[in-house]
């Protein structure tokens, strides 16, 4: 009931999270046997997950899609008649009527068995046609018997679907929710779930509350069959839809190309930020073609990695063949992931003939100075006068002795004529 | 021999500017965009960073204990050779570099070599250009010191460019074929003979008579005490600067800005002191005075806009008081000693200088500061005399 007066405001950023938190007292209160009308109608499954799955990291993800903001006074009136908290709305009626709470029970029992150690993953998005009055920002945090419920709100731009990167390094069952604000009807508004572009039949539950609709899909992340693109539409407006990408963490090679010198040795280095591979393998690349680079070829190539999150090739005795990219394949359970790093071979002769060129500029330059000197002390010296500086003896000795090497100078000595 | 009277103030003198502004770029330049190279240095070697840039602490620390040398040798074969071979070397040690297979090799190569080289190079192209002007002798030097800021901003995307395309190797050869421009810089420096030669005598006899120098001797220590107080302020500001909450890259923005109003200063405090009549030294007191107050504001201001302000100004003043610096000593000791006194003068504050850092470390944000505007007004009442 409390949770109905909050409903009477403005939209209450913590209402989701109200809910959530509605949804884990319910649980609570489910265990003691209570008979409570809770809003899923899945409850007691998700009971039994909780149960089996306790061992496992839960990672929550909502995605809410808001059509207008809700200001609707009737839809909020409907509720306050209606006797069973929060769950007699006339979307929520239809669900009950519907076979899909019923028939995905038995599959999600049979998960929860399967897969029971594996680490829940509960991953949100809210998505907002409009754009919001309030600030619906942040992260909320509802714990559940020591289990967290993570939530990230994203406030997106009208028309824009809202997206979510999840990276998954190991086995998980990760949960993926959506809501959605309509502006119209709730029971209007048909809610689909996809994978790719097929279209997924169970698995997930609907749910309203209030003028919010919340949709939530569960599956076990168990090899890379299952990795891909979860998308939830609200309707079949394009904006109204919500995508998870569900992807393994990503390599970093180097950006830009390494640059070596023939003879030299090189270390390739792939890392990943926070994950833990199974294995790396190393593949050369000429073209779009990869050849695995097998390790006992004269100790040319080393492959080593001080830490688990991070893989060395070393190459000795570079030659210009070798020049080309490099792949580095990080082998997860969940799939694969690749780097790359550019390696360019340079022979010496390259510096070595700018160098030459630029060593031969200042030869020419100091060939004219001098020369230039020695032509204007030439000019000046047949008519000198006191104040000009005269050198012009010193000079010639200087030129004939080589321009390096010139003897000392005692001008005490030098006998110009005036 | 005809020996002038005066310094030509002109004629020729410019030239030798130009030759003084290419060799301050690639003698200080280089040194100071030497960073860029110690990332790699850090990769390839895998040895910590503190380690890689004493590289530049020892060619620094040679460049200066050298100048001496580079002086002496100077006064008896005049300015030219002495530069052509200080470029040779300084050249040659980045030749061998390049085929350097440790830090070790670095240390010697680049260090040792490379910083003998550029010893012989720098203090006596100063030197010959004092002797060169008379009248606008301040202005010349502070031309001459741009090239110190200028190639600070154009070495550094130099380099980096180089070693993204050839690799640390091929970059230090190319910047050993930049460094034989002071070769052709040393070219230029026609050797002048001026009328107080024969009679100062040899380099023994100069230093000597140097040494017994009052007014040379102060000068001396309030150099050394300006240096001291000189390198504290570009080490720590970034680090001041962070402990208020700056991010990285406004931090260094504001060091470019202090780099660009140094040498706004340099060549504005050229000009001052030349067209100022009277000695130059109260000049050098009101900058080194300046500095100092400006420094001992520091811990005072928080406010961004102060802070900027402060900056600037302490830019233009610490870059003011180069050149004059450098023009107060053919003052005192006149030019037919200068090569000696210069060299002398290099030697000693480079003990400042090497001193200074260290020392300021160990104080925490505040008394750095009042560390070095002390040292900074000490220089000045020094200077006074």
């Amino acid at each position: 009931m409390r949770a109905l007066q909050g409903l009477r405001g403005p939209r209450a950023p913590s209402l989701p999270l109200l809910l959530l938190c509605f949804l884990a007292a319910v649980r609570r209160s489910l265990e003691d046997g209570l008979s409570t009308a809770a809003p899923f109608t899945s409850l007691p499954v998700q009971e039994e997950m909780m149960t089996e799955y306790s061992n496992l990291s839960l990672e929550s993800h909502n995605l809410s899609v808001t059509a207008a903001p809700i200001t609707s006074l009737p839809v909020e009136e409907e509720m306050m008649t209606k006797a069973a908290p929060i769950t007699s709305l006339p979307v929520q009626e239809e669900m009950k009527t519907k076979a899909v709470p019923i028939i995905s029970l038995p599959v999600q029992e049979e998960m929860t068995t399967k897969y029971s150690n594996l680490t829940l993953e509960s991953h949100s998005i809210s998505m907002t046609a409009m754009p919001m009055k309030e600030n619906n920002k942040g992260n909320q945090i509802c714990v559940d018997r020591g289990i967290m419920l993570q939530r990230n709100v994203t406030l997106e731009r009208p028309n824009m679907p809202a997206e979510k990167n999840i990276t998954l390094e190991r086995p998980s069952n990760v949960e993926l929710t959506c809501q959605f604000t309509p502006s119209g009807n709730l029971n209007a508004v048909n809610v689909t779930w996809k994978k790719g572009d097929k279209l997924l039949e169970d698995n997930y539950l609907v749910n309203a509350t209030g003028s919010i609709l919340y949709t939530q899909y569960r599956v076990a992340v168990i090899n890379s069959k299952q990795m891909g693109s979860y998308s939830c539409f609200f309707g079949e407006k394009k904006q109204q839809r919500g995508t998870f990408n569900l992807k393994v963490p990503e390599i970093n090679g180097k950006n830009k190309p390494l640059i070596t010198y023939v003879g030299d040795t090189v270390v390739l280095i792939c890392k990943c930020q926070d994950c833990l591979p199974l294995n790396w393998t190393w593949y050369s690349g000429n073209g779009s073609v990869q050849v695995p680079i097998g390790v006992p070829v004269n100790d040319k190539y080393v492959i080593s990695g001080k830490h688990a999150n991070e893989t060395r090739l070393k190459i000795t005795q570079l030659s210009e063949d070798d020049q080309g990219t490099y792949w580095c394949h990080a082998i997860f359970e969940l799939g694969e992931s690749e780097g790359h790093v550019e390696l360019v071979v340079l022979s010496y002769l390259v510096p070595l003939k700018a160098f030459c060129a630029i060593a031969a500029e200042v030869v020419l330059l100091v060939a004219i100075i001098l020369l230039f000197e020695m032509y204007t002390q030439k000019k000046k010296k047949p008519s000198d006068d006191g104040k000009e500086i005269e050198q012009g003896e010193q000079l010639k000795l200087d030129d004939s002795n080589g321009i390096e090497n010139s003897g000392p100078r005692h001008r005490k000595n030098e006998s110009v004529g005036q | 021999m005809a020996y002038r009277a005066e310094p030509p103030d002109g004629g020729w003198g410019w030239m030798v500017v130009l030759s003084a502004f290419f060799q301050s770029a690639l003698v200080f330049g280089v040194l100071r965009s030497f960073g860029v190279f110690f990332v790699e240095f850090v990769a390839a070697f895998e040895e910590p960073a503190a380690r890689v840039s004493w590289i530049a602490s020892i060619g620094i620390a040679v460049q200066q204990f050298g100048s001496p040398v580079g002086s002496v040798l100077s006064t008896k074969f005049g300015p030219r050779p002495v530069v052509m071979t200080g470029g040779i070397l300084a050249a040659l040690g980045m030749l061998l570099a390049s085929f350097a297979t440790s830090l070790t090799h670095l240390y010697l190569s680049i260090g040792l070599l490379s910083g003998s080289g550029w010893a012989l190079t720098f203090t006596p192209t100063l030197a010959c250009l004092s002797r060169y002007f008379s009248r606008r002798r301040s202005l010349a030097t502070g031309l001459a010191l741009t090239g110190v800021g200028l190639s600070s901003f154009a070495f550094a995307p130099l380099f980096q460019w180089l070693l993204n395309h050839y690799a640390w190797r091929g970059a230090l050869l190319l910047v050993s074929a930049l460094s034989l421009h002071l070769v052709a810089c040393g070219a230029l420096l026609r050797p002048l003979s001026l009328a107080e030669d024969p009679v100062v005598g040899g380099p023994g006899a100069q230093i000597t008579s140097l040494l017994c120098h009052g007014p040379f001797l102060r000068y001396t220590i309030a150099i050394t005490l300006i240096n001291t107080g000189y390198f504290i302020p570009y080490v720590h500001l970034v680090a001041h600067l962070r402990d208020l909450g700056w991010d990285p890259l406004p931090a260094a923005f504001l060091l470019s800005v202090a780099a660009i109003s140094d040498l706004v200063g340099r060549v504005a405090s050229g000009w001052l002191g030349d067209a100022v009549p009277g000695p130059v030294a109260r000049l050098l007191m009101l900058w080194t005075t300046l500095t100092g107050v400006i420094l001992a504001l520091y811990p005072v201001a928080e406010v961004p806009t102060g802070l900027v302000a402060l900056t600037v100004a302490y830019g233009f003043t610490s870059g003011a008081l180069t050149p004059v610096a450098f023009s107060v000593l053919p003052e005192l000791v006149g030019t037919g000693k200068i090569y000696c006194g210069l060299g002398l003068v290099q030697m000693v504050e480079s003990i400042g200088g090497l001193l200074g850092a260290p020392l300021s470390g160990k104080g925490n944000r505040i008394s750095r500061w009042a560390m070095a505007a002390v040292f900074y007004h000490a220089g000045g009442g020094g200077e006074g005399n």
